[in-house]
């Protein structure tokens, strides 16, 4: 009983944390933006976290240039088990329109495993949410799986 | 047999009603008003108010991860130890005329295992090798200075009103305090108390390192602070001392500015103090929280020592002379 309540609340209290990989800023405003009181996410226990040691869901925007890889990699593998790795916007999906740029390493799906693709330049809010709200079911499921 | 009985009954009293569960349900309750006032206040649905709930057992769920660098036995030890120094105020501090340990403390050991929970963090934070931490620390150790002239303030002003009444010149008796304000009604209806009484509901955020005052988590400039390397169950130890701090806090106020309303009746009782602090964490903190920003760490001490302490001076002097 006690796994299952840990399993419940895995999905109804996702702390976010929000790395930026080169993004234009766009991507990075929309996000804020779904915490707004019109979108107002915090009503599903959503949270914005300072450090990648609280965090549940690793939001990702930006194409990821070869200079922001490492650091990266770095702040995921930070990040407790059981943890969830949402892209936001085309960038880090396909390289949207820097691919095939010098500075340009991505997809992230490369390097490491991507739960959720959010696509969009930028991405609706209402898009956002409908995708970390499928990040906090994964994460349920990934709770009841350890 | 009356020993078994005696000793049952005091585990009673630590386990459940003042002590470790009423603690987790009240303290975890008042942090989900809190959280929905302040979206209300902003035009927000909100979280429900079961969330620091939700919070807690999903941090229980995760990974704990001790950094390389950190000095395990401290930084695993830390967040315990200040929440078991909570638990003991809560069973000094009087639930109007009951307490559960008589004349064994005063307000003077309260002062000092207030500070148990912040010297905690403190030491956590310094083990775990971060230099966010390091930043946090050195804030938090300003803001416990900042607030405890006051508090010290407030104390001595309630002391001496009681003590001039007793005749014994000042006490630090939280019993007597309690007993003086079952005789002669609340201490806040004295035109003298009012000022203190304002300036504790100022230390309250401060204490509990709520907005405006929470310099030392600031997590968008210092990711955190001294919770930058913490996660999984040591965390929610974290979340749950800074839920306690508030119910705390806030019965340490009604304990001593809105004693002697109570039946007697030890369930009753426990309502109504639950519910006088669930107004003030709304009045102190939620209501607080929604309409300021973040102060920088010199303001916050400018801000306590001159007008928090103002407030209380004025009320010690009031009190001093009789009034």
């Amino acid at each position: 009983m006690f796994k299952k309540l840990i399993a419940e609340s895995a999905a109804k209290s996702p702390w976010l944390f929000h790395i930026n990989a080169g993004s234009c800023n766009g991507c990075d405003i929309e996000l804020v933006s779904v915490l707004t009181p019109r979108y107002d996410a915090e009503r599903l226990g959503f949270k914005l976290t300072g450090t990648p040691r609280h965090a549940d869901i690793v939001v990702v925007t930006g194409p990821v240039t070869k200079q922001s890889l490492p650091r990266v990699l770095r702040a995921i593998s930070q990040v407790p088990e059981p943890r969830c790795i949402v892209t936001m916007g085309s960038c880090p999906q396909s390289g949207n329109v820097f691919k095939g740029s010098y500075s340009v390493a991505g997809p992230l799906s490369k390097y490491v495993h991507v739960d959720v693709d959010v696509a969009g330049c930028a991405p609706k809010p209402e898009a956002v949410i409908d995708g970390l709200a499928l990040a906090t079911k994964i994460l349920k499921e990934k709770r009841e799986q350890m | 047999m009356s020993t078994v009985l005696t000793a049952l009954q005091y585990l009673g009293y630590i386990l459940i009603f003042p002590g470790f569960l009423f603690c987790f349900l009240a303290g975890m309750l008042l942090c989900g008003i809190d959280r929905k006032v302040v979206a209300k206040m902003q035009k927000r649905v909100g979280p429900p108010v079961l969330q620091p709930f939700y919070d807690f057992f999903k941090l229980l769920g995760k990974e704990t991860i001790v950094p390389a660098a950190a000095s395990k036995v401290v930084f695993l030890g830390a967040p315990l130890v200040g929440f078991a120094a909570l638990v003991v105020i809560q069973l000094f501090i009087p639930v109007f005329s009951f307490t559960v340990f008589t004349g064994v403390a005063d307000v003077i050991v309260i002062l000092y295992l207030l500070l148990i929970p912040a010297m905690a963090a403190i030491l956590g934070g310094a083990a775990s090798g971060s230099p966010y931490a390091g930043v946090g620390l050195s804030r938090e150790m300003v803001t416990i200075i900042s607030c405890e002239l006051p508090l010290v303030l407030i104390l001595l002003a309630v002391g001496k009103t009681v003590g001039s009444f007793l005749g014994t010149g000042i006490t630090f008796s939280l019993t007597d305090i309690a007993a003086y304000q079952a005789a002669n009604g609340s201490l806040i209806t004295k035109a003298s108390m009012i000022p203190a009484a304002i300036a504790m509901l100022l230390v309250i955020p401060g204490e509990t390192g709520n907005h405006p005052f929470d310099a030392a988590e600031a997590e968008t400039e210092i990711c955190e602070g001294l919770l930058a390397e913490y996660s999984g169950a040591p965390l929610a130890v974290y979340k749950l001392t800074h839920a306690v701090k508030m119910l705390t806090l806030t019965s340490l106020f009604v304990a001593l500015f809105l004693g002697g309303i109570g039946t007697g009746i030890m369930l009753v009782d426990g309502i109504i103090l639950f519910l006088l602090c669930v107004v003030l964490t709304i009045l102190t903190i939620s209501l607080v929280h929604a309409v300021t920003a973040r102060m920088k760490i010199e303001q916050i001490f400018k801000y306590y020592w001159t007008v928090v302490s103002g407030l209380a001076l004025i009320s010690l002097v009031l009190a001093w002379y009789g009034l």
